[in-house]
């Protein structure tokens, strides 16, 4: 193992205001090791830029600084400002975010780079201006540009200055403050490119800062998600962002363009409230949050190797476990095997897509899931209890199913109010005056009217896609934690399917529930999953993250399946 | 209430007519005693009178008023036929519900009965065991339910049947919903109008098998139905050769006749109403 180059301890930072105070950053452990690069994530206010200030003791007098920092095992956070500036620069340096006003506009960029030279290391102008030249050509920038002012240089350039200015003592520790923000395509692949080579060939140790998540991809090996001053998540940096296991990190993936090329970009809702003294600094924004969770707030706690997760529920939970399942009909001697010991996992708050042709035990699996078919072998779990008979449809917080045919959903003898209030009145939930309530407050979430005289229309008078929306709406008035929806787009017209859809993703990213979309239309999976099964004949022949299914598929059937539909695509392109 | 005077506004004249009619005969059963000035089990004038004002359906042999026989046959007959037909369609479709319903070997066994009810000879089986039980009314309803239940319990059970392949079944089950909230929610709803159907066709049959088993002399004798009014005149030995089969016979056949027809045009009626309105419920959307 490398030696611990920085080394932080219970790091806490707060500003005070005349009036109040402000806590940046909470407790934050963590440590890096010589020429590795550690990224932190984190939406912005989640205290990142704070640490890497702290860490360069360059925070103003209103902050006060809790905790340890060891720098090569001396501790610098107690270090007078004149051993600061002794260790500041030469091994430690900062590339900051890039502002306009991060350079000085009356000095020139020689000027200005050298600052660092001249105070650190030598005052020899021929050694400096040697120094200069090496600098240039490592951050591969055109000496002419060395005697312009900043406001001449482009954002690129500016990056480069920056990057230049910081390496200029050749410091041990790099903190990379945003080095991609505001550049264009180009010139953020040449950054990059860049820094990896200065870290590869140098062996730099990098604190690297952003939110960007393909930068964190390319450059570093291990990340700090950070959410109000809190680290949530710790772990390989290929690990987190495959497989978050913090909701809030799969919250951020999801909000990124980077990780989903395809699909809809949704943001984390809820807002922040101020008293997070007590609990859980993300309670208020989390899906799956309990009772507990706003009273008592989570350590980082390894929960596997190299993996660290504050969680009170030890990260997302797994919502369903089905293992093993197997299901054979029989007709006339004449057996059918539509599940072959399948497995399958959700976890809350994922969409989960089961694509396979017709006939390929979709239904019968989804069925099974749900507990309304019995398994010949295998068995169902949802947050850890089994699953028999309508043991979780008939509770809230439990699975529902909604089917394939809107118009064998609903009886077409009930009015909408009916339909939408039958579960409640099957299990007696609330009085009269609170399941009208629940009922308009569906109809709203599925975009169906709620005026008086909409709720006393039979449901025959409804269109399917309206009769779908209801199905949905009855579902969601149990509040499930995971929906199993079968097909439920395949009748539905093009419109009508983007908004049902668009509201599952919502309600979805909202409310948090888990879902298994089963469907045979390739390109809705990949619009709208996190992870997919393959079914083919009954058995589940590749799973996988969506990207890794739509990409490099690894079964023959999954090649076949995809390139079929590619070829569609083509055609479509054609004609 | 309101929908019943909407859907009976909806029928054709010559249903409009049948319900008149039933009308009519319902009003004679009820008020019978107030409709005819003589009794109808004591002899009130002379035997064999023609029609006149005192008799105006004249009287039989035994100088019994046939107006007040008719009145009071119609509350038998009326009585028998609905008593029988909504017995027969209560346990029909209960029985059809269930089979429905349970499916498997309970549906099986079920239906292996209401197959040996179906195949049984009716008519002979009716008069043996309307000879065993003894003439009574009570005994005549009893025997003319065990044999009609069967048909409204398969017609019942097929449309259960159908139902229950619907997804919203298997989500209400999902829900917990029991044996008694399906029937009320889904299943009755839905199977009514077909019960009223066969309820329609199984009055007229049940008005008619209790004229023949009474024609036959399995009727009650202490009542009088018109099958047993019938019975009587026919029994008149050459009644045929004498006027009297004119007011005696034709009389009570009219009234089975017309009360059979209008039933069985109401039946039509509702029954046309139901199969029109499949297609629209089914096709929108």
């Amino acid at each position: 193992m490398e030696k611990q180059l920085l080394k932080v301890e219970a790091l806490s930072v707060s500003y005070h205001d005349v009036k109040t105070t402000v806590d940046a950053v909470r407790k934050a452990d963590f440590s890096l090791e010589k020429g590795s690069v550690l990224g932190i994530i984190g939406e912005s206010g989640s205290g990142k830029t704070t640490i890497a200030m702290a860490i360069m003791g360059l925070l103003k007098k209103n902050a006060a600084v809790e905790g340890n920092i060891y720098y090569d095992d001396m501790k610098i956070n107690t270090l007078s400002e004149k051993e600061k500036n002794s260790y500041r620069w030469k091994h430690i340096a900062i590339v900051y975010q890039n502002h306009l006003d991060i350079l000085n506009p009356v000095m020139s960029i020689y000027d200005q780079i050298t600052e660092g030279i001249r105070r650190h290391r030598t005052h020899s102008e021929k050694e400096i201006e040697k120094r200069m030249k090496e600098l240039c050509r490592m951050v591969k920038l055109d000496e002419k540009w060395l005697c312009h002012y900043p406001h001449q240089l482009s954002g690129g350039m500016r990056q480069k200055v920056l990057i230049a200015m910081a390496l200029c003592c050749e410091p041990d520790l790099l903190i990379v403050d945003e080095p991609t923000t505001a550049l264009d395509a180009v010139t953020r692949e040449e950054i990059i490119d860049l820094l990896i080579q200065l870290q590869k060939q140098k062996k730099i140790t990098m604190l690297l800062i952003s939110h960007d998540m393909y930068v964190m991809k390319r450059l570093s090996n291990r990340v700090l998600v950070m959410y109000e001053g809190r680290v949530l998540e710790e772990g390989f940096t290929k690990d987190v962002l495959e497989k978050p296991m913090h909701t809030y990190t799969r919250g951020l993936l999801k909000a990124s363009l980077e990780t989903n090329p395809y699909q809809d970009l949704w943001g984390i809702p809820g807002e922040d409230i101020e008293n997070k003294e007590k609990g859980c600094v993300f309670y208020t924004r989390c899906v799956q949050s309990t009772q507990y969770c706003q009273s008592h707030s989570p350590t980082l706690q390894y929960i596997s190797l190299e993996r660290k997760v504050a969680c009170n529920r030890g990260g997302i939970i797994t919502l369903l476990e089905g293992k093993n399942i197997s299901k054979t009909y029989s007709y006339k001697n004449h057996l059918t095997t539509a599940c072959k010991n399948c497995h399958i996992n959700i976890r809350s708050g994922e969409i989960i897509a089961l694509i396979g042709q017709s006939g390929s035990g979709k239904t019968t699996l989804a069925t099974i899931l749900s507990g309304l078919l019995k398994s010949d072998t295998g068995e169902v779990y949802f947050e850890g209890k089994a699953v028999e008979g309508n043991n979780f449809t008939k509770i809230q917080q439990g699975i529902q199913i909604v089917f394939q045919d809107p118009f064998s959903a609903s009886n077409e003898g009930f009015t909408i109010e009916e339909v939408i209030m039958e579960p409640l009145e099957i299990l007696k939930l609330g009085s009269i005056e609170e399941r009208i309530m629940k009922v308009k407050r569906v109809l709203e979430e599925v975009q169906l009217p709620t005026s008086q005289g909409f709720l006393e229309r039979q449901c025959n008078s409804l269109s399917g896609g309206q009769r779908q929306r209801l199905a949905i709406a009855r579902s969601l008035v149990m509040e499930p934690k995971l929906l199993i929806a079968d097909e439920i787009s395949s009748m539905l017209d093009p419109s009508t399917k983007a908004n049902v859809l668009r509201l599952l993703k919502g309600l979805q990213n909202t409310r948090g529930f888990a879902m298994l979309y089963i469907t045979h239309d390739l390109m809705l999976a990949r619009k709208i999953a996190d992870g997919v099964y393959v079914m083919k004949e009954g058995e589940i022949i590749e799973e996988g993250s969506s990207s890794k299914i739509f990409y490099h598929p690894e079964s023959d059937y999954g090649r076949e399946l995809l390139g079929r539909e590619v070829e569609k695509k083509e055609i479509g392109y054609q004609s | 209430m309101k929908k019943i005077i909407q859907r009976i506004l909806e029928f054709s004249l010559v249903g409009k007519i049948a319900l008149i009619v039933i009308g009519f005969f319902i009003v004679l059963a009820i008020f019978s005693s107030q409709l005819s000035h003589y009794p109808y089990d004591l002899p009130s004038g002379a035997a064999l009178q023609p029609p006149s004002r005192e008799h105006w359906m004249g009287t039989d042999d035994l100088g019994i008023d046939i107006w007040a026989q008719l009145c009071y046959g119609a509350r038998v007959s009326i009585m028998v036929g609905f008593t029988t037909a909504f017995l027969s369609v209560a346990g029909g479709g209960l029985v059809g519900v269930c089979a429905g319903y349970y499916g498997g070997k309970i549906d099986g066994w079920m239906m292996r009965l209401t197959d040996l009810m179906m195949i049984i000879p009716q008519l002979p089986m009716m008069i043996v065991l309307g000879a065993f039980f003894g003439p009574s009314l009570k005994n005549i309803i009893f025997v003319l339910t065990l044999f009609s239940w069967t048909a409204p319990a398969r017609i019942v059970r097929s449309k259960v049947l159908s139902i229950k392949e619907e997804k919203y079944i298997l989500v209400a089950k999902s829900y917990g919903a029991g044996f008694f909230y399906m029937i009320q929610k889904h299943f009755l709803p839905q199977t009514f109008s077909l019960m009223m159907v066969s309820f329609i066709q199984l009055i007229s049959r049940a008005i008619v098998a209790e004229a023949g088993l009474s024609f036959l002399g399995l009727g009650d004798p202490t009542s009088k139905s018109w099958g047993l009014m019938l019975n009587h005149g026919m029994a008149f030995r050459g009644i045929y050769f004498t006027d009297f089969w004119k007011w005696w016979i034709l009389f009570p056949l009219v009234c089975i006749l017309t009360m059979v027809l209008a039933v069985s045009f109401v039946g039509k009626e509702i029954e046309r109403k139901e199969v029109s309105s499949y297609g629209k419920t089914t096709t929108k959307g």
